[in-house]
């Protein structure tokens, strides 16, 4: 071993190293078992001048203390995990999950009925023409006596009529596919402001003219 | 030379994460905090017991140290307070010292106290262990035996013994160093062969 290194060592035991090179020997020693080996001897050889008579010299108290703390948390892990409890990091994260979720779902929402229009229009146009043709209405007897008001995605069309495909419906199908992703209260929310507002808008949607004249 | 300076740059290290560090400290008081212990409770291994806590006390207590006192002096209060706790929960009387009492006493009581709790096999090793430092103490040139012997005895830091023995203070610390250097090469013989012993006794 370096003799000047020792020599170190043998000062900064008796407290006796200039700070900077205690600094580096303190960083050293923790690491070289060598080195801690030689440092607690010298703690023997100043029991031994000390008369200190009721110690034992070979105990193993620093392998025991040693090995109680190594089940202890290092202490600068402890004041990071300090700074930020574990608990208020488990709150808010099935909350950010919830909000992340519930905010793709509304823009795709926001996304398809602006989409709606045009493609409620040429799918209309599509299933309407041939019934129109042939004289039967795509709307069913019991819609017309409700005075004309669309189908409920929850109530299936009558068999005597034509199975259409409602855009509200695959809007519907489209959210619950993808509920999966957002809390449950989130999901509810969702899923109930849809069902609510879906009479209404369809009710105010006006029918393109030549499915009014159809049903007329 | 600020006094404490090494052992703030272990505690620092602690607080930062370095559980290494902490084991040069225990290293360093064990015996001290023991020899204190030992003031309070009869028997060497409960005394051991205490000081562990005492240690591990003070080691979860590390985040508070700020440096304000020496880091022995914090380290002191901690172990007679648990050593007080102890007696106190175990219904036990506190043993009364008499410092001024000679040393020989003192070690015959001592000695007494051990035989009842160690083992054979490391009573023979401390007394090992004690002979060989005393004899390599006494093998060592005068300058060199005087110099560690204020130090370790008297606790005269290195310009104090500088001014006793009139020389530099770089003087000192070589035969400071000098002194535990051939005091080392004999017991880490005995620690050596010691522990080559405990293994062969499993």
């Amino acid at each position: 071993m370096n003799e000047e290194l020792d020599s170190q060592l043998s000062a900064m035991f008796d407290d006796q190293l200039p700070p900077s090179e205690c600094e580096l020997l303190a960083r050293r020693l923790s690491r070289d078992e060598q080195l801690k080996a030689r440092w607690g001897r010298y703690a023997v050889m100043g029991a031994v001048i000390r008369a200190e008579r009721g110690v034992r010299l070979n105990a193993p108290l620093a392998g025991r203390v040693s090995a109680v703390l190594l089940a202890e948390p290092a202490l600068g892990a402890q004041s990071v995990a300090g700074a930020l409890p574990r608990r208020g990091l488990r709150w808010w994260q099935p909350v950010a999950a919830g909000a992340l979720a519930a905010g793709v779902a509304a823009v795709s929402i926001l996304w398809l009925r602006a989409e709606a229009p045009s493609s409620v229009a040429s799918l209309s146009a599509r299933l309407t023409t041939p019934a129109a043709a042939s004289g039967a209405s795509v709307i069913p007897a019991s819609a017309r006596e409700r005075g004309g008001r669309a189908d409920s995605y929850v109530v299936p069309p009558s068999p005597a009529v034509p199975a259409i495909v409602v855009p509200s419906t695959e809007l519907a199908n489209y959210v619950v596919a993808h509920s999966m992703f957002s809390s449950p209260v989130a999901r509810r929310n969702l899923l109930s402001a849809f069902m609510t507002s879906e009479p209404a808008a369809a009710g105010a949607e006006e029918p393109p003219d030549d499915v009014k004249s159809a049903a007329q | 030379m600020s006094a404490d300076v090494s052992d703030l740059s272990l505690v620092r290290r602690v607080q930062r994460g370095d559980k290494g560090a902490f084991d040069a400290l225990v290293l360093k008081y064990q015996h001290k905090l023991v020899k204190l212990v030992m003031r309070y409770v009869r028997n060497p291994a409960e005394a051991e017991d205490i000081a562990q806590e005492a240690f591990i006390k003070a080691y979860r207590a590390l985040p508070q140290f700020r440096g304000d006192s020496a880091f022995y002096t914090w380290l002191y209060r901690i172990a007679i307070n648990t050593a007080k706790n102890a007696v106190v929960s175990r219904d036990r009387s506190p043993i009364e010292y008499n410092i001024d009492r000679h040393d020989n006493d003192e070690s015959y009581d001592m000695q007494g106290r051990m035989k009842d709790s160690e083992t054979p096999e490391g009573l023979v090793l401390t007394d090992e262990i004690r002979t060989t430092v005393n004899a390599a103490i006494d093998a060592l040139p005068e300058d060199l035996r005087t110099a560690i012997v204020l130090r370790e005895l008297e606790g005269l830091s290195y310009e104090e013994i500088a001014a006793a023995m009139d020389c530099p203070v770089g003087t000192v610390r070589s035969r400071i160093f000098r002194a535990r250097e051939a005091i080392d090469h004999r017991l880490r013989e005995v620690f050596e062969g010691g522990l080559g012993r405990a293994e062969e006794l499993g």
